[in-house]
């Protein structure tokens, strides 16, 4: 990361994950669903990628299935060099250190009957030799590093506040000095308050630790000024992946583009130009996703090929990845997925 | 939890006082005479005499009144002399079945080993037998092991003892003569022989009540492991990059424990209460068998007292079960 | 006895023991298992089969019944007569001379004394005896000397072998029980528990409700018996069990009351380790006719009393419709297999006492048909039920709660609907039926119902007692709070007066006579009652178990002291 020459840490090609629905009496595999149907990006390493969406449009298991939480159905991802996807179990333990989670609900994602230096340090029993004494200074250091008084190393997570844990679930994940950590809605269960002071400490962290995130949100203010680029999922797909100040200045996917205008703009000037669009209908299933764009049954500017044929996502502005139809040539649709992933390669 | 368990044992005196008269009055209430096991052929007359003879005739709340005496005081003081020797309960009536004349303690006391025994055995096997079961069907949910485990807890549940029992008994004393059919309570182990003897005698009941109880508490373990499978900790555990062993053993299991525990311990004055089918199926003659049998004579002190000690015993475990909860569960705390 | 004894010390002394002459404890134990666990060991204070049959092989009357009902010798040295002077000519006291040197398991002698406390202990009035009928008419017991007891009774007494006659009305020791007379009698648990005897064996150990352990008591009179040394019997379970552990798996050598289906008995005598032995006593499963109105229309006091006739059952025409319609043959197949025969009589033995009567055995449709018509019964509406004046032939059917007599129910239901007859069953809980609670309306002694079923014994073979519940005056009524014992309200002064010469009478062959007649009247005569099936008691015992003779008069037990194992 301390490259003049930025290369990805992060590469995700083509990631699936499709859940199988069994039904009858013998649990038939009737169907999928498909939460997550081909994504591909780049996080270059100490930058932010931002993941927004509707709740559903399957962030969180982007998140999980890139940390093999769930076991990807297709794709590769590629962190710090390895593809974490097929690694063997063995081998992806000892590479659990290297990229960490911090999980939308603090208080579900702690181990109730552990303390929090119990919580923290377990990680430290299981990839470290250390003595009890070093572990434990380990624990004050994260301790400090989050903001957290050490007294309360022996409290249960019970005991906290919500903002509290939230910083034993960061310490937890910087336990092992990971490189990499996704971040799924890690301010989204707390008080505003307290959102912006749990930011601030992801943001020093970064700065002083030199980590890469995924940023998960639905809170679109939030994503943009922590993000340096931004993808836009809709229904397990991405709409539009731009840097983050294009995208808020001028969306050009029209998902995207609904989405933001729902978005309190602190610019009078562009919020003076902007008009709110609603969306109609509902978001379909992930498990019956429209044929062709899975945008179309929503979409205002719905065309027929839209219906037919899936678009796929391409760079249609220097830096700026969209899916849609509107910005290539009709009838010129072929573009394979490895020409998908060359351009995205050839851009960064 | 000291205050916590004394405010509660104090609460649980008014009702227990309660219920011990509720039990008294349906007991009395139930239809059934203490004669109707006698034979036609005795007379009404002399039948009215031996209900006389035994105080059945005497009012309600005399007869409830002398009985709390007796049940609170004369059968403390009855066991107190016989440890200290002293002659607290000297010429004091003591609570006597209308079915046998004995003190209904003295048959207590001869019950509850075997209940305890067989019954409590019979527990144990079903908790070792279902927590394995319950935690690798969940954590192979829809495997065939778990197809397996859900079909073993389906016919724990659905099959009653009377038949499972019958059924072990035609297969593995009628036709494979493994094991007897009848308890011999006067059995005493002194060596290995008799002790051999004791599991021989044990295992047709264990295996009936057993089945049975492996089938509730299989589910229990699954249901409350598949909760927690789930749970965000669990995925932490594993994103720490925790073996998963570690995940299923120390994160899943531990936490899922806890319900499955007091539901455990919420199961225990059940072991005291015996098993009444499975206890008169093999001749286990223990607290169930007699407590049938006191309804079947009406034989009213004898139900009492057994409800009543029940009642005793299922707000107490109920207690238990709220304390363990709280040891077990850093989350709950009791001031 | 003494004869016995002498010739077998001579045999002894020869040096020859033939294999009929065991010695006392050669053969090791025998194990019985009764479905209902015993109680108690003391007869006097429970009137339960089992607690009786248990304490027979401990206690001992005078004189006990044989097989045949005859008269046997227990402790009595000879069974009193008139002609050897044992009973007083004017009939109102016998005399029973105890077998020298008696002797109680605990080694003391017993005497005259002890039967005359016995008769106190049962006679003391807060004592609740339930053998108190045994006692019944005896103004005074005593002890002539040590081993002579005179009974005197307050009357003639035409049947003087009550009082100490049958595991019923056994000795107790004066010195184990003089404390737990009266009031005291229910706290003595250790006595109730373990009496002291004469019989062929010693309780050593009592588990209430579960088991009870016994010895081969030393001082029994018999120097060569009892052939086993020990003896248990385990309680509980039910009859399929009991008789399981004796036919299938061998676990047991005896297994009292096996009541179980027909064809499990077939199946269970096909494993080839036991048989199965039926008693044939009086127990007679029948249909008591109510010959007062239960409508539910009359006020309460009046329901199921004199003053009201049945408005259908009155008939006697209707009575014997009802019971010719019925096959009960059919009935023996479906409940008791070889536990039962059809039956037409109250008294259905033993032989010398019981009547020829078989009219009913033979299903009669067609003329219980015609006797409905002849009565005024007919479908005059044609909804197959027979009508009369505009009310239906309607009858309420009540019994127990009980496998087989529910089957019983379900086949004279179809029979009784074939004849024209609307039934409407009901089963109540045998506590309660048979618990005798005034304040319940579902006792059998109120029947408030048509028809009911159940089954009654004489528990002698002499059915003096037993035939004199159907006069008059024992009718149930709110007068007597219900506790009559002529359930059918029955009321024939014919019948009162042969009862009354009856206990008048003393020649057998009269007394049998008049038996007979009684038992007529009540039956084919006046079709009061109508018996269904005689019901014997099943047991079962092991092929290694010799010496059993099953015994419907006195306890199956009666010859405990000569069983042993076959070799
Ligand atoms: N284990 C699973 N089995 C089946 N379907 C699942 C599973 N996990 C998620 N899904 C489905 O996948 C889709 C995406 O879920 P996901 O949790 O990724 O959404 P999300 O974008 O994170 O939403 P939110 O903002 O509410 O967290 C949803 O339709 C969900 O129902
Ligand atoms: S491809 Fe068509 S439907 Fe999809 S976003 Fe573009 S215009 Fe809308
Ligand atoms: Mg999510």
């Amino acid at each position: 990361m301390l490259d003049a020459q930025p290369t990805p840490l992060v590469q995700v090609q083509d990631l699936k994950m499709h859940f199988p629905i069994y039904t009858g009496l013998f649990r038939k595999h009737t169907g999928d669903v498909k939460a997550v149907d081909g994504v591909s990006f780049d996080i270059l390493a100490g930058q932010t990628l931002g993941l927004v969406g509707e709740s559903g449009c399957g962030k969180s298991t982007v998140g999980r299935a890139m940390l093999r939480l769930y076991e990807p159905t297709a794709g590769r991802v590629v962190i710090d060099g390895d593809d974490v996807a097929t690694l063997a179990p063995e081998a992806l333990r000892k590479k659990r250190p290297t990229m960490q989670m911090v999980f939308q609900d603090p208080q579900a994602s702690l181990n109730p009957r552990m303390t929090l230096a119990e919580i923290v340090s377990e990680p430290l029993d299981e990839h470290t030799n250390w003595t009890r004494d070093q572990k434990l200074e380990r624990v004050y250091e994260l301790m400090d590093q989050v903001g957290l008084n050490r007294r309360f190393v022996n409290r249960f997570p019970h005991e906290f506040s919500g903002g509290q844990r939230q910083r034993i679930g960061i310490a937890r994940a910087l336990a092992l000095k990971p490189r990499f950590i996704v971040c799924d809605e890690p301010i989204a269960a707390l008080d505003v308050s307290i959102q912006a002071q749990v930011v601030n400490l992801l943001e020093d962290l970064q700065e002083k630790l030199g980590l890469t995130y995924l940023f998960i949100s639905h809170d679109l203010s939030m994503v943009r000024h922590l993000a340096q680029r931004v993808a836009v999922m809709y229904l397990g797909r991405i709409a539009e992946l731009s840097p983050s100040k294009d995208l808020y200045a001028r969306p050009l996917h029209p998902y995207a583009e609904a989405l933001l205008s729902a978005v309190n703009e602190p610019d009078p000037v562009l919020a003076a130009q902007r008009k709110r669009i609603i969306l109609k209908g509902d978001v379909p299933s992930p498990a019956n996703p429209p044929k062709g764009c899975n945008f179309c049954t929503r979409c205002p500017r719905v065309m027929d090929i839209c219906r037919t044929v899936k678009p796929d996502l391409l760079e249609v502005e220097p830096g700026r990845l969209v899916a849609c139809h509107l910005y290539t040539a009709a009838g010129s649709t072929g573009a394979s997925e490895a020409n998908e992933r060359n351009q995205q390669g050839e851009n960064q | 939890m000291l205050t916590f368990t004394l405010r509660r044992l104090l609460l649980a005196i008014p009702t227990l006082l309660v219920i011990s008269l509720v039990i008294f009055l349906l007991v009395d209430l139930a239809p059934g005479s203490p004669m109707s096991e006698i034979p036609l052929t005795v007379p009404p007359d002399v039948r009215q005499k031996m209900i006389e003879a035994l105080g059945a005739d005497q009012p309600v709340f005399v007869r409830y009144f002398l009985w709390l005496r007796q049940f609170f005081w004369v059968e403390p003081a009855y066991a107190f002399d016989s440890w200290f020797g002293t002659t607290l309960a000297e010429g004091e009536q003591r609570i006597l079945s209308w079915q046998s004349r004995s003190p209904v303690f003295t048959i207590i006391g001869q019950r509850l080993p075997q209940t305890l025994i067989v019954i409590g055995t019979a527990y144990l096997v079903g908790i070792l037998i279902a927590l394995p079961i319950g935690i690798y069907s969940a954590y192979r949910q829809y495997s065939l092991f778990d197809q397996g485990g859900t079909l073993f807890a389906m016919i724990g549940f659905s099959v009653p003892t009377f038949f499972s029992g019958t059924l072990f008994i035609i297969i593995f004393a009628v036709w494979l003569g493994w094991f007897p059919t009848k308890y011999d309570t006067q059995l005493e182990v002194v060596d290995w022989a008799t002790f051999w003897e004791q599991i021989r005698q044990m295992a047709l009941p264990v295996m009936t009540l057993g089945l049975a109880n492996a089938a509730a508490i299989s589910r229990y373990m699954r249901s409350s492991m598949l909760d927690n499978m789930t749970m965000d900790y669990v995925r932490t555990a594993r994103a720490k990059g925790m073996s998963e062993r570690t995940v299923v053993l120390k994160h899943v299991l531990r936490n899922s424990l806890i319900p499955v525990v007091t539901v455990i311990a919420l199961g225990i004055p059940s072991i005291f209460g015996g098993a009444i089918i499975t206890e008169n199926l093999f001749g286990v003659n223990g607290i169930g068998a007699a407590l049938i049998g006191a309804i079947h004579a009406s034989d009213l002190p004898m139900v009492q007292t057994l409800a009543f000690i029940f009642a005793v015993l299922i707000v107490l475990f109920n207690l238990i079960a709220d304390i363990l909860y709280g040891l077990l569960d850093p989350r709950i705390r009791y001031d | 006895m003494s004869m016995r004894a002498a010739l077998l010390g001579a045999v002894a002394a020869l040096g020859i023991a033939p294999a009929a002459f065991a010695e006392r404890g050669t053969d090791g134990e025998v194990k019985l298992t009764f479905p209902q666990a015993v109680s108690i060991m003391n007869p006097y204070l429970s009137g339960g089969t089992k607690d009786i049959y248990a304490s027979s092989m401990v206690l001992e009357p005078l004189a006990g019944l044989d097989p045949d009902g005859n008269l046997i010798t227990k402790l009595a040295a000879e069974i009193p007569t008139r002609e050897n002077g044992g009973i007083s000519e004017d009939l109102t006291s016998i005399t029973w001379k105890l077998q020298p040197d008696l002797k109680w398991s605990d080694g003391t002698p017993v005497t005259a004394d002890d039967a005359v406390f016995t008769w106190e202990y049962c006679t003391h009035p807060e004592g609740g005896c339930a053998q108190a009928t045994k006692y019944e008419g005896v103004a005074k017991v005593e002890a002539v000397d040590p081993s002579t007891i005179k009974v005197t009774f307050s009357g003639p007494k035409p049947n003087p072998y009550t009082a100490f006659v049958g595991a019923l009305s056994p000795v107790l020791q004066k010195a184990q029980f003089a404390a737990c007379i009266g009031a005291a009698a229910p706290t003595c648990t250790d006595q109730n528990n373990m009496p002291i005897g004469t019989g062929p064996f010693k309780v050593t150990g009592f588990t209430v409700n579960d088991t009870v352990t016994m010895a081969m008591n030393e001082n029994y009179r018999d120097p060569a018996k009892p052939a086993f040394a020990s003896a248990v019997i385990k309680g509980g379970g039910d009859a399929e069990g009991s008789a399981r552990a004796v036919m299938e798996t061998g676990e047991f050598d005896y297994a009292w009351n096996t009541q179980i289906p027909p064809d499990s008995q077939a199946a269970m005598t096909a494993a080839g380790k036991g048989q199965f032995v039926v008693a044939f006593g009086t127990l007679v499963e029948r249909l008591e006719m109510n010959l007062t109105d239960p409508s539910a229309d009359l006020p309460e006091g009046e329901r199921s009393t004199a003053k009201h006739p049945h408005p259908i059952l009155s008939d006697i025409k209707v009575r014997t419709a009802l019971s010719k319609a019925i096959d009960r043959s059919i009935l023996v197949e479906v409940g008791y297999g070889a536990g039962g025969k059809p039956t037409c009589n109250v008294i259905p033995s033993p032989d010398a006492w019981a009547s020829d009567n078989s009219g009913c055995i033979a299903q009669d449709m067609e003329g219980a048909k015609a006797l409905l018509d002849e009565a005024g019964w007919t479908d005059s509406d044609g909804d197959g039920i027979r009508d009369k004046d505009g009310k239906k032939l309607s009858i309420l059917y009540q019994t127990t709660v009980n496998p087989i007599r529910q089957d019983f129910q379900a086949l004279i239901k179809d029979w009784w609907t074939e004849l024209g007859v609307e039934v409407e069953l009901k089963a109540i809980d045998p506590g309660v039926f048979f618990g005798g609670d005034a304040g319940s309306p579902d006792t059998f002694q109120k029947f408030y119902a048509d028809v009911e079923m159940y089954a009654n014994n004489s528990d002698n073979p002499d059915p003096e007692t037993y035939l004199g519940q159907y006069q008059c005056k024992n009718a149930p009524s709110p007068e007597n709070q219900w506790q009559g014992e002529n359930i059918n309200r029955f009321c024939d002064p014919a019948y009162d007066e042969l009862h009354a010469k009856l206990t008048q009478t003393t020649d057998v062959a009269e007394r049998q006579a008049i038996a007979k007649q009684l038992n007529d009247m009540v039956t084919k005569d006046s079709m009061t009652v109508i018996p269904l099936v005689h019901r014997g008691t099943l047991s079962a015992h092991s092929n290694t178990l010799g010496g059993v003779a099953i015994n419907s008069w006195d306890t199956e037990m009666w010859n405990v002291a000569d069983w042993f194992r076959v070799k």
